[in-house]
């Protein structure tokens, strides 16, 4: 991935273990004209987070193997922390929501989710995050 | 029958003793009676021998009175009249048969009578008149009669009173063994029938005697005894089933419950494939999709639907509670059941999850569902002791060296062990104490009912074994469930 950002192509890092919805989750975004950074876990989302900060998006899963969401999502530092962060649930806990929230997550969607609200919030954080 | 026996041979004793007192006291009275007529016979007899004798005498001499009394033998058979001479020294013939001392009262002019027997053994009626003649020593008439005939007289009353005894005794033996037997022994033989039976818990029998005596009354006792006691059976029985089932249905919501807590892993599990589903349905449904793109959708579709069954399936073997039924089972079996279950939940709460070697195949005979359901409740016990992640270790094998706790029933056999470990907060010794206990928690309201370790404890206890548990506060804790080892194809 290059560290150029063009204003016409938000860039969003996506953060999933689950190889399927990682997967078509990059394809909706990539057919909605957004590109796409894959991360499979939170190690490499925080590296890439610390390598690039070109991102207008980050998308996580909270629960993966290692590093989980929440720990990368309170482990951001400096710029890092201007990218909006979405994060998804399948736990659907209020606990897991209030934490979310409390260490700066733009949003939290339950899973399963409609790719339609999906991409209406993605558009909309993004959006939020470019009059900001 | 014996008792029926009994009595009638006390009451024929009695009727024999009352008889035998009355017969003897009958004969007594008429051998006195006897005695008296003999005794007044002989003193009329006298008395006219005596006048006659002193008549003869005082006219015609000593020898025609002497001779006289002689001959007057001849018409008497019984009686043997004697002239004696109450003097010392007087001729044999004349001399009394009994000593002069029994005779003193005749020198009052008395008639004495008394009993004598001769060398041989008869006895006698003796009676002695006095005789004074003037100018002679005094006389006396002795009249001897045998009592030979009293004593015939008694044996055959004696004779007699022993016939009807015997007579008595045997008829009344019959009529008792008759009677005894139609009023006592046949309806003893029922009743004692009908105790049996009741003692072996048959209460379907009745039994009523009829009419109003003691054993009727015996017998409406028992009718009423088993119709209670049938009554308490059915009582005890409902009660019993209702316990079953009470517990069985505890258990089944302590499975629900163990199934809620796995609940939240479950959903993350059903989540992310639905997730995947939704998007790939929503990709195809959109047009201008390319062919092979739609395959691949319709592929990854169904691969997830799959995996989704895959889970449901497992939930659902789990909540389903079957007939229970114990069979030898291997505990390899169990331990694979309940991972995938687990899984999420393990995931979730960052526990590590290591089975350690196990023999290739550990037989207990046992429900597996049950067995699933305690091995559950301890791993999720682990997991929730280890707030902050940690590793559960689980391990079984068979226990060279156990030491047998007293409450179990059958102590010498061999015994699986599965133990499970944690890295929690370790349990206090007087938590320890308390936590087999039903509705004991150290839980928050919401997150346990408190029930899970007790059900477990009553699970393995009917199964034969017993759970131990060691623990060090602070330094985690080790819960071994012990099971009889079975063999393949029986039970242990």
């Amino acid at each position: 991935m290059e560290a150029v950002c063009l204003d016409l192509t938000p860039r969003v890092l996506l953060a999933e273990d689950d190889k399927e919805l990682r997967e078509l989750l990059a394809l909706v975004l990539e057919n909605a004209s957004y590109e796409v950074c894959q991360c499979s876990n939170g190690e490499q989302l925080l590296a890439r987070l610390t390598e690039q900060r070109s991102f207008n998006l980050v998308i996580s899963d909270i629960r993966m193997p290692g590093l989980d969401g929440l720990e990368v999502l309170a482990r951001r530092s400096g710029k890092m922390q201007e990218i909006p962060f979405i994060c998804m649930t399948a736990f659907g806990d209020e606990r897991i929501h209030r934490r979310a929230r409390d260490l700066g997550a733009a949003a939290i969607i339950d899973k399963p989710f409609d790719l339609d609200e999906m991409m209406e919030l993605v558009a909309h954080v993004c959006l939020r995050s470019e009059r900001n | 029958m014996r008792l029926t026996i009994k009595i009638t041979l006390a009451i024929l004793l009695g009727v024999v003793l009352i008889f035998s007192v009355y017969s003897y006291l009958s004969i007594q009275r008429e051998r006195e009676q006897l005695k008296r007529n003999l005794s007044r016979e002989a003193r009329h007899i006298g008395e006219s021998l005596r006048v006659i004798v002193t008549e003869l005498w005082q006219q015609r001499g000593e020898d025609e009175a002497l001779g006289f009394l002689l001959r007057a033998n001849q018409g008497y058979s019984e009686t043997l009249v004697r002239w004696v001479w109450i003097r010392e020294n007087s001729p044999l013939s004349h001399q009394p048969r009994v000593p002069l001392a029994h005779l003193d009262r005749l020198r009052f002019e008395e008639t004495v009578t008394l009993m004598a027997a001769s060398d041989e053994g008869y006895d006698f009626l003796l009676t002695y008149l006095p005789v004074l003649i003037p100018g002679e020593d005094m006389g006396a008439i002795e009249l001897t009669e045998s009592m030979e005939e009293m004593h015939d007289y008694i044996q055959e009353s004696l004779r007699r009173s022993a016939i009807v005894v015997a007579a008595l005794v045997v008829s009344g033996l019959l009529l008792m063994t008759v009677l005894g037997s139609i009023w006592v022994g046949r309806p003893m033989r029922k009743l004692r029938a009908q105790a049996e039976r009741i003692g072996t818990g048959d209460f379907t029998t009745s039994v009523n005697l009829s009419g109003s005596d003691e054993l009727a009354e015996l017998s409406s006792t028992i009718e009423r005894m088993r119709g209670q006691l049938a009554q308490a059976r059915d009582a005890e029985q409902a009660a019993q089933a209702a316990k079953f089932e009470a517990l069985e249905k505890l258990r089944h919501t302590e499975r629900l419950a163990t199934l809620g807590q796995l609940s939240a892993g479950m959903a993350h599990e059903l989540g992310t494939p639905l997730n995947v589903i939704a998007g790939r349905a929503k990709l195809i449904a959109r047009e201008g999709l390319p062919a092979e793109d739609i395959t691949r959708s319709a592929n990854i579709i169904h691969e997830q639907a799959q995996r989704m069954t895959g889970i449901m399936r497992q939930l659902l073997s789990f909540a389903r509670r079957g007939e229970a039924r114990k069979q030898p089972v291997d505990i390899n079996l169990v331990i694979h059941a309940v991972l995938p279950l687990l899984e999420p939940t393990l995931n979730k709460q960052q526990v590590e999850f290591c089975v350690e070697d196990t023999p290739s195949e550990l037989l207990v005979y046992a429900d597996a569902a049950q067995l699933q359901q305690v091995l559950l409740n301890l791993i999720l016990n682990g997991i929730h002791a280890m707030p902050a992640g940690g590793k559960i270790t689980l391990s079984c094998f068979a226990a060279t060296t156990v030491t047998v706790p007293d409450s179990v029933a059958n102590p010498d056999q061999s015994w699986a062990c599965l133990q499970v470990t944690d890295e929690g907060s370790g349990i206090d010794p007087e938590v320890q104490q308390r936590m087999f206990d039903p509705f004991f928690t150290t839980k928050d309201v919401g997150e346990g009912t408190g029930l899970g370790l007790s059900i477990a404890y009553g699970i393995i206890q009917e199964h034969g074994g017993w759970i131990a548990v060691d623990s060090v506060p602070g330094n985690g804790s080790s819960f071994r469930v012990y099971l009889p080892l079975a063999c393949r194809g029986g039970a242990a």
